[in-house]
């Protein structure tokens, strides 16, 4: 009865190729297995696999994923099965000292849970879950920090129910504590669960899984008339509509579940699609992301120990990375299941921190409007959310400013490429779109804008004209009229970069149809200058200019050269522009634009679509220069 | 693109605890050579049971949830599983429950604590609309453990 009866033979990795310290990883154990009967764990271990990698998802995210088996000799066969909970009586001396009958309930298979975990991180450190294989016929399992099942037909299913809670944080989404007959079930309390598969709250607007809700399905799509029973009707909707199903989280009312089944509702039936999402938001980011290749990655430091990242994966799918100092990157995930529109070079996503503990986002969606969506310290991600009715220009770029921290300036084009706008203030929430002093920009040109003055707002676009232009905001005297700036002819898809060192200076960088990286400056003083071609620098067609500035009187740029190298200059007041230079032998794919941020004075961190598609970083200390360029996933 | 490295997997320990009615033990603590995703490292606050790293100030790192430990029930699978699977109660009952938390140099100390929702601030009358500050959780430690550095 304890590890005196047995011993560990050894571990095999059954399946998976994945670096193990980046990889969600299975550990099978043997119990009540003799040594003779090592076969017969290696059968059942192959039989477990067969259905783990055909159950959905994980049969998309076979990459990242290892299975390893222990195998355990135990003194003798099978597992005790006392008589109190209905058993034969039998005894038997194995290794994690398992016993049918738990709390009297012959089907309650339990075993020595710190024996196992121990075993497993002796064998396999790095493991993800553990489960322990009993070896019976009789039906049995049980759950908590390891799953426990026999070899009775169907009982791998409650290791992938119970893996649900232990890897992944999911709720139980049936209605009853005890099948049903129970009391004290009849309606939830009225405190949000914080699983992300069940809710208390019935408002489309605020649903935890909108995301996956169509705008044509009724919400709640069923309600239970008796809260007294459990609610035994068939579904109103067809097998995996994504609704909202009153009766979850062991309450027949007041709790509701994302489909009519789910495996966390029934064993032998699929995971719901919400619960399928976030099984892919843990061993997704184990990987690197493919991305889409031009489309423009976000950055945002809400402190300077952390970093949010932000780009659009190949398939569309919005999705975000973060470093903190205390925990290193945390691996790419998707952001409440958002898809962006693929139109030109693909809709970035935009991102901004009006505090440390808040970031908006915004998107234009596969339907060409508008999304917003915000991460909030005290509750998380919220679902996307239109922001009116406007149709962006296909794969548009959505540009914000917080003018100060309750207040939120958008701007985008319109699918007739009008120059539209929105707000956003505390006190009185979305205003509607409107057209910004009359202006059309060019196709494919993105609007950018500054705030200068928590009073002062600076736009700057390519018109249809190919010429820059800019117009202003102050609250004092409303919206200017469009004035262009110069005599250069900008390439129509051209990005205005904007950055202002101080609140009565600006600095402008883009490229002229030849491809020329140009800049002009405006000043308080003197008013706008002439533009100029910085260094003798050339884009790759389409590539955008990255500003940063760290001090007043410091610039740094970043480019993707005509050879699709990623290259950068500084500005310094008392020394003028360097010449370019490549960034640690970096490419990237063509036209696509480099981010770059830094978080303190001293540091700059960037990041690139590199020339395979991947994500990739570097970055740059004033004590160590610059360092190689990593793939961006996990650290 | 050229000169790439792969980044080095940031330092972590493997933890398993046991839990009774008389409270949490600390029965293993284990270097570990693995990345621990944003998915269990959320920034964002969220009620339940975490373990929790911190400095040798006791100011929090970083933490990682436990989802299976102290729910006070257990799972009952049915043979049929066209059958209601149920729970039964298990309060009290002894248990064990493992997590892989990051290990930022900082890092000095092991707590297991359980995070209450904040309680929302009512308004102020008159005051300024502002943007809702970071909700404080209020954190109730369970127990804390020294964490042992290999020499």
């Amino acid at each position: 009865m304890t590890t005196a009866d047995g011993s560990v033979i050894g571990t095999t990795q059954i399946f998976g190729s994945a670096p193990a310290n980046r990889a969600f990883n299975v550990v099978l154990l043997a119990e009540g297995f003799t040594a003779a009967q090592q076969a017969a764990f290696d059968t059942a271990c192959a039989t477990f696999l067969t259905a783990f990698r055909t159950t959905p998802p994980y049969d998309e995210l076979s990459p990242a994923i290892n299975v390893f088996r222990v195998n355990v000799s135990s003194t003798d066969s099978g597992a005790d099965d006392p008589t109190s909970a209905g058993g034969t009586g039998a005894t038997a001396r194995t290794y994690f000292d398992a016993s049918f009958g738990g709390n009297g309930i012959r089907r309650l298979l339990i075993c020595n849970n710190t024996t196992a975990l121990t075993v497993a991180a002796a064998q396999v450190p790095q493991f993800t879950v553990v489960l322990v294989v009993v070896n019976s016929a009789v039906y049995g399992g049980s759950g908590g920090s390891i799953g426990t099942y026999s070899l009775a037909v169907g009982a791998t299913e409650i290791a992938l129910h119970e893996m649900g809670h232990t890897a992944y944080g999911l709720a139980d989404e049936y209605p009853y504590y005890a099948g049903g007959a129970e009391t004290g079930h009849d309606h939830h309390p009225a405190t949000e669960p914080t699983e992300p598969n069940v809710t208390i709250n019935s408002a489309r607007a605020t649903l935890k899984w909108g995301w996956a809700v169509a705008s044509t399905t009724a919400i709640p799509t069923m309600s239970n008339p008796d809260c007294s029973t459990v609610d035994s009707r068939p579904s109103p909707v067809p097998a995996g509509t994504v609704g909202l199903f009153e009766g979850a989280h062991y309450y027949h009312c007041g709790a509701y579940r994302p489909e009519y089944d789910c495996k966390m509702r029934n064993l032998s039936v699929p995971f719901c699609h919400v619960c399928r999402q976030v099984i892919w938001n843990r061993i997704e980011p184990l990987s690197t992301l493919p991305a889409r290749d031009r489309t423009p990655i976000s950055v945002v430091a809400r402190y300077p120990e952390h970093l949010d990242v932000f780009a659009v994966a190949a398939n569309g799918r919005t999705m975000s990375d973060w470093w903190d100092r205390s925990s290193g990157w945390a691996g790419w995930f998707q952001v409440s299941g958002g898809i962006a529109s693929p139109g030109g070079h693909g809709s970035p996503v935009t991102s901004i921190a009006r505090y440390s503990g808040h970031l908006d986002l915004f998107v234009v969606g596969t339907d060409n409007r508008i999304y917003s969506c915000w991460w909030d310290v005290s509750g998380g991600w919220s679902s996307w959310f239109a922001l009116g009715g406007l149709i962006a220009a296909t794969g548009s770029t959505v540009n914000v400013v917080a003018r100060y921290t309750d207040h939120l300036d958008l701007f985008t084009t319109a699918s007739d490429g009008k120059i539209m706008s929105t707000w956003w203030d505390a006190r009185s929430g979305w205003a509607g779109w409107f057209q910004v002093s009359g202006g059309v920009a060019a196709a494919g040109a993105t609007v950018t804008a500054i705030a200068r003055y928590p009073f002062h707002l600076d736009l700057f676009t390519v018109g249809t004209d190919n010429r820059i232009y800019s117009c202003w905001w102050d609250d004092r005297s409303g919206w200017s009229g469009w004035f262009q700036l110069g005599g250069l002819v900008a390439r129509p898809d051209s990005t205005v970069t904007v950055l202002a060192r101080y609140p009565d200076h600006l600095d402008l960088f883009t490229t002229a149809s030849d491809g020329k990286i140009m800049s002009t400056w405006w000043d308080a003083r003197s008013g706008w200058a002439g533009w100029f071609q910085v260094s003798g620098g050339v884009a790759s067609p389409g590539s955008p200019v990255t500003a940063i500035s760290r001090y007043s009187n410091h610039l740094d740029l970043f480019v993707v050269g005509t050879d699709n190298r990623i290259y950068s200059t500084w500005w310094h007041d008392t020394t003028g522009w360097a010449g370019w230079f490549n960034v640690s032998g970096g490419i990237a794919k063509p036209g696509s634009e480099v981010a770059a941020i830094s978080r303190v004075t001293e540091h700059i961190d960037v990041f690139v679509v590199g020339s395979d598609g991947i994500v990739y970083s570097t970055w740059w200390d004033g004590s160590g220069g610059w360092a190689g360029w990593f793939q961006l996933g996990i650290t | 693109m050229q000169d790439v490295s792969q980044p080095a997997v940031q330092g972590a320990i493997r933890l398993i605890f046991e839990h009774d009615a008389d409270g949490v033990r600390l029965v293993l603590q284990q270097a570990v050579n693995l990345a621990v995703t944003g998915f269990d490292v959320h920034p964002d606050v969220r009620p339940g049971h975490y373990v929790e790293i911190r400095d040798a100030a006791g100011t929090a790192l970083t933490r990682v949830p436990v989802h299976t430990a102290f729910t006070g029930s257990t799972e009952v699978f049915p043979e049929d599983h066209g059958e209601p699977i149920t729970r039964v109660d298990a309060s009290g009952q002894p248990g064990a429950f493992t997590v892989v938390v990051p290990a930022p140099e900082a890092a000095a100390q092991i707590a297991v604590v359980r995070i209450a929702p904040a309680a929302p601030s009512a308004p102020k009358p008159g005051a300024e609309m502002r943007s809702p500050a970071p909700a404080e959780p209020e954190v109730t430690d369970l127990a804390s453990f020294p964490i042992e550095r290999a020499k």
